[in-house]
């Protein structure tokens, strides 16, 4: 390895990866359990990767060609450098790739379209390091902006999807493959590059390119060309993809694009809850009781259900055992950042540090010391992670059953009195009251059933076009169907689907024309493949969660209606096929290439690939995206049947619970939570042996799930108390969806005598009336008779 | 003073023809009423752009100085205090549009679709027509009449451009494109059709102050103005050429 003459940096890696795998041994002799896998999780990766993944391998050999196109047509203008040039050449250069853009010739189209692609790469081939690349990526993706660019490949895409000629040759072809997307990766990729350098803003960023970036994120919920928005079109290419149409279309820049539109426009999920709250506020609700990243970011995962031998190990001096164990563990992450043989000092160091109190003055003498992170800390949990909530509807169920029991009979609508009930009950009541949770869905349902039952009294209001509310709008025709599409392509992505012949194929933006030949390409194929899969999953898993949730906010029916869409289109059984699989496997695999990632592949000197290194893959202990991909589609799950009894039913007739439980061997907090809510739901359904069996679930979630005062999710058996319909659940669902939908978006859907009448003069006005020919030559007349000769007291009638 | 307004919303397009009747007797009625004469033409008195009390005023004040000195291009593209620089621009291309089918119907005399296939000004340059959703040539007498319509019915467009007091700033971010666009019908005129184009020009001085409107606004790059009406143009282009 060494002698085939690797960069220096190439083989040091390959030495930790050694040291490591060797500590790793012995560390997993030691111990009964691996150590919690750290995973933050946020609403996208890094945007190195998040750039890097927007490329297949495949494409590798297209990076030269945008650059040849660029400089060829840079110098024919009699320019050197881009990185050189004044902003005014630039900016010049720019404008005469606009009017390129524009002109019928094809193939200057494409030279153009290329150029413009290599500028937002960032003119890698003029930069010497990843930050020099990434700062032109950011300032030529500004440039662009302001001379809009964007709006240029914006009717370029639409173009090209509507171009019937690319379609009818992928159609006709037996296998379609990479070449038969090029026009449209491209576009894709300088869409893609755009809206995701514009969302991930550089630290240093300017007052003009904060004001871009808002510009810009106002602009994409807009329509572009015509009358739909950015958004939709990119649905429709979805759509059309499925149903064959269109097999040639590139589906994951698509999806990717499609989330970070999404990302960019609604905001990320951590914003999320500061609008919740601030929308709480204004319905006079108190704040959520607990920050959920923050709760998840503290809380520790449980070990896996393990067997009865690691049960009777586990009871040795497990807590002094435990110190030693984080503390080598901290040590060996160190030691992996600096050189490994400089470990003595180091632990000098610490020595010193927790000794702690030293005069000032050594501090000069002694060489400074890399900033480290300070012991972590096991945090304890005495208190429970969440704080226990109650329903409204709960606690008044808990006074009818104790007036029933003690008073002896029903008392309608009042939920304050307790005359007649004993003490102890006072008392359990003001602790239900105390814990009680109004959420932002009862008061929309119930403004909801009000306004229905006082159509006149209650009028609806201004509905205020925010993006989220304007994306609901747009989609709200073809939802359903974009549903489907979007698990359509889950499906043939899921890793435990079988290629049939007659289902999607989602791998013609990967597969090159020619088949590889040699063991290493097709090894390379192969990890190009499953990676391509899983970023597939990625953008629909976070795209699907993230409408999910901004709906919900927005108005619970919206969410209604996506969710029972997703339902309807056999969402459940998807997602618990897709964890029907070695799920450890799925988090740990190194399905990357680290030196062929943009833009590592196009900067600096370039390393021969070996096999060697294609099996050892990355450095990483999990894979981020597959793990971002699992909770979100956890979370997906618990959106989907929360508070949903005959949804909550499908998990146990579908035999959820073994397989979920299998996830939780995946040590991290987050994603065990979120498997934990799901099986807490069902427990009750799954009989006394399940729960006896399994102990050490049911403490976890005790442990880490928030706790719903009288809830007797552990004890209950009311399998035949509740009859399980879900035909007449999801109707009756369905009827208030419906009924929204038609109030709200329906322009047929009312009782016109219902409606105001409208009085604004401006609107009024502006209504097109047919005048009769008589009316039109004498109107001037019929002013002086009618308006002018009339004494009307203005006042009164604005007034009125 | 609710009355008036939306009295010349009703008349939309006949707003700078507006009635005065604040006090009656000494009523200026601006508009050409059936059976004026030619001479008479738009011929009534000035007014202010701060005594013009309607939601058109822009428009009004804009045609109000075209009508009074066509060649005084300086003149018409100074912005009165207190107009918004959106409308400002948004109004000036609404108005180059209207006067552009003048020069579309004078085009139609003799660019036909036989001899000029394609929408051409020097020979590299050859346009695809933007109003199709797939790509087009488009002869040039049609590229000129749908990008006339696709212009016309993106600032009438009551999703971009709901209002015409004030223009949101993404709106204003399309201009750029429509005045990229109509241009190029200028471009064609000048390099096929330029007799016709001089009697226009002659006429309007269209050209010019279109050119010096982009170029003050930075609506347009100089790079894309290719049809050489300002004196200085030339010395420009050497300047940043050097």
């Amino acid at each position: 390895m060494m002698d085939a003459g690797p960069r220096k940096g190439e083989g040091l890696p390959k030495l930790r990866d050694l040291l490591r795998r060797q500590r790793e041994d012995s560390l997993s002799e030691s111990m009964t359990d691996s150590p919690d896998i750290e995973f933050l999780y946020d609403d996208a990766d890094t945007y190195q990767s998040e750039m890097s993944e927007l490329y297949s391998y495949t494409e590798e050999c297209e990076f030269a060609l945008n650059r040849k196109c660029f400089e060829e047509g840079f110098k024919a203008k009699g320019y050197d450098k881009w990185t050189e040039t004044s902003s005014e050449i630039r900016k010049k250069h720019i404008v005469y790739l606009q009017n390129e853009l524009e002109i019928a010739s094809e193939e200057r189209r494409t030279n153009a379209v290329h150029a413009v692609l290599y500028l937002v790469q960032g003119v890698f081939g003029e930069c010497s390091t990843l930050e020099d690349q990434m700062e032109w990526e950011h300032r030529n993706v500004h440039m662009l902006y302001e001379q809009g660019i964007f709006t240029s490949f914006v009717e370029l895409l639409s173009f090209q999807t509507e171009n019937g000629k690319a379609a009818a040759n992928a159609l006709i072809k037996p296998a379609v493959s990479l070449a038969d997307s090029l026009d449209l990766r491209m576009i894709l990729n300088v869409l893609y590059t755009m809206v995701e350098t514009m969302r991930v803003p550089l630290q240093s960023e300017t007052e003009e390119h904060k004001r871009n970036r808002e510009l810009f994120t106002e602009e994409l919920v807009q329509p572009y060309i015509g009358d739909s928005v950015l958004l939709v079109s990119l649905f429709v290419m979805v759509t059309k993809f499925c149903s064959g149409n269109a097999p040639h279309f590139p589906m994951k820049k698509v999806l990717l694009l499609l989330w970070k539109i999404t990302l960019i426009c609604l905001g990320g999920l951590k914003d999320l809850q500061d609008t919740k709250n601030k929308v709480r506020e204004s319905h006079g609700l108190s704040p959520l009781p607990e920050d959920t990243y923050e709760v998840c970011k503290n809380m520790r995962a449980s070990s896996p259900p393990a067997s009865a031998v690691d049960l009777i190990e586990q009871q040795l001096p497990r807590r002094a055992f435990r110190g030693g164990k984080r503390d080598d563990l901290f040590m060996m992450k160190s030691s992996l950042n600096d050189d490994p043989f400089e470990n003595g000092n180091d632990a000098d160091d610490l020595m010193k540090d927790v000794d702690g109190i030293k005069p000032n003055g050594d501090d000069e003498q002694l060489p400074p010391t890399p900033p480290r992170p300070s012991t972590p800390t096991v945090p304890q949990y005495r208190i429970l992670p969440w704080k226990p909530k109650v329903r409204q509807k709960d606690l008044e169920l808990f006074l009818e059953h104790t007036r029933k029991k003690f008073v002896g009979f029903h008392v309608k609508n009042d939920f304050t009195s307790l005359a007649g009930l004993p003490r102890p009950i006072h008392e359990g009541v003001k602790v239900l009251k105390q814990h009680l949770y109004i959420s932002l869905t009862e008061i929309q349902i119930k403004k909801e059933e009000e306004m229905a039952k006082n159509p006149l009294s209650k009028p609806e209001g201004e509905i205020q076009s925010t993006p989220v509310e304007i994306f609901y709008q747009e989609l709200l025709p073809n939802l359903p169907q974009y549903m489907i599409a979007l698990l359509k392509i889950l499906l043939a992505a899921a890793p435990t689907s079988k290629t049939k012949t007659d289902s999607i194929n989602i791998l013609s933006d990967v597969l090159p024309e020619e088949m590889p030949t040699t063991v290493l390409q097709s090894m390379k194929l192969g990890i190009d493949v499953n990676r391509h899969k899983e970023i597939i999953v990625k953008a629909i898993s976070g795209l699907t969660l993230l409408l999910l949730k901004h709906f919900k906010l927005n108005h619970v029916y919206q969410f209604e209606f996506m969710s029972q869409h997703l339902v309807f289109a056999n969402c459940i059984p998807l997602v618990l096929k897709f964890f029907n699989q070695n799920i450890m496997s799925y988090i740990g695999a190194k399905n990357s290439i680290p030196v062929l990632d943009f833009p590592s592949c196009v900067i600096g000197d370039q390393v021969e690939l070996t096999a060697e290194a294609l099996e050892n893959g990355d450095s990483q202990q999990y894979c981020w995206r597959n793990l971002f991909s699992c909770i979100n589609l956890l979370r997906i799950l618990n959106k989907l049947t929360k508070w949903k009894h005959s949804r909550t039913m499908m998990l146990v007739v579908f035999k959820s619970a073994p397989i979920l439980k299998r996830g939780l061997k995946v040590k991290q907090a987050m994603m065990q939570l979120y498997i934990l809510k799901l099986l807490k739901m069902q427990t009750k359904y799954l009989g006394r042996q399940w729960r006896k069996s399994n102990m050490k679930t049911m403490s976890a979630i005790y442990q880490k799930v928030r706790h719903r005062l009288n809830d007797d999710w552990a004890f209950g058996n009311d399998m035949d108390a509740r009859p399980w319909d879900f035909q007449a659940e999801e109707c009756a669902l369905r009827a208030c969806v419906d009924r929204f939908n038609n109030r709200r978006y329906g322009n047929n859907g009312t009782d016109p005598d219902f409606k105001p009448v409208d009085n604004c003069t401006q609107s009024v006005l502006g209504e097109d009336l047919e005048l009769c020919e008589d009316f039109k030559q004498n109107y001037e007349r019929w002013l002086d008779i009618e308006v002018f000769s009339n004494q009307i007291d203005w006042d009164q009638v604005i007034a009125h | 003073m609710m009355l008036v307004m939306s009295l010349t919303n009703l008349f939309r397009e006949g707003a700078a023809m507006k009635m005065k009747m604040a006090d009656g007797s000494t009523a200026v009625l601006r508009r050409n009423r059936p059976g004026t004469k030619a001479e008479m033409w738009s011929k009534w008195s000035d007014i202010a752009y701060e005594e013009m009390e309607n939601t058109l005023a822009v428009q009004q004040y804009i045609q109000q100085a075209i009508n009074k000195d066509v060649n005084d291009v300086e003149g018409i593209l100074n912005q009165p205090d207190g107009v918004d620089e959106g409308v400002w621009k948004y109004e000036h291309l609404r108005q180059f549009c209207m006067e552009l089918n003048g020069l579309s119907v004078k085009l139609q005399a003799e660019c036909n679709p036989e001899t000029c296939t394609q929408m051409t000004a020097t020979e590299q340059w050859i346009f695809l027509c933007a109003a199709h959703k797939t790509p087009k040539e488009c002869p040039a007498i049609d590229y000129t009449r749908h990008t006339l319509d696709g212009a016309a019915c993106l600032l009438n467009s009551n999703k971009y451009f709901p209002s015409r007091v004030s223009i949101k700033e993404s709106s204003v971010a399309k201009l750029g494109s429509v005045c990229r666009r109509v241009y190029r019908i200028f471009s064609h005129a000048y390099f096929h059709h330029r007799t016709l184009f001089d009697e226009y020009e002659n006429e309007t001085n269209l050209c010019k102050r279109f050119t010096i409107f982009v170029t003050k606004y930075n609506l347009m790059s100089k790079e894309n103005l290719i049809v050489p009406i300002l004196d200085d143009q030339e010395l420009i282009e050497g300047e940043s050429e050097a």
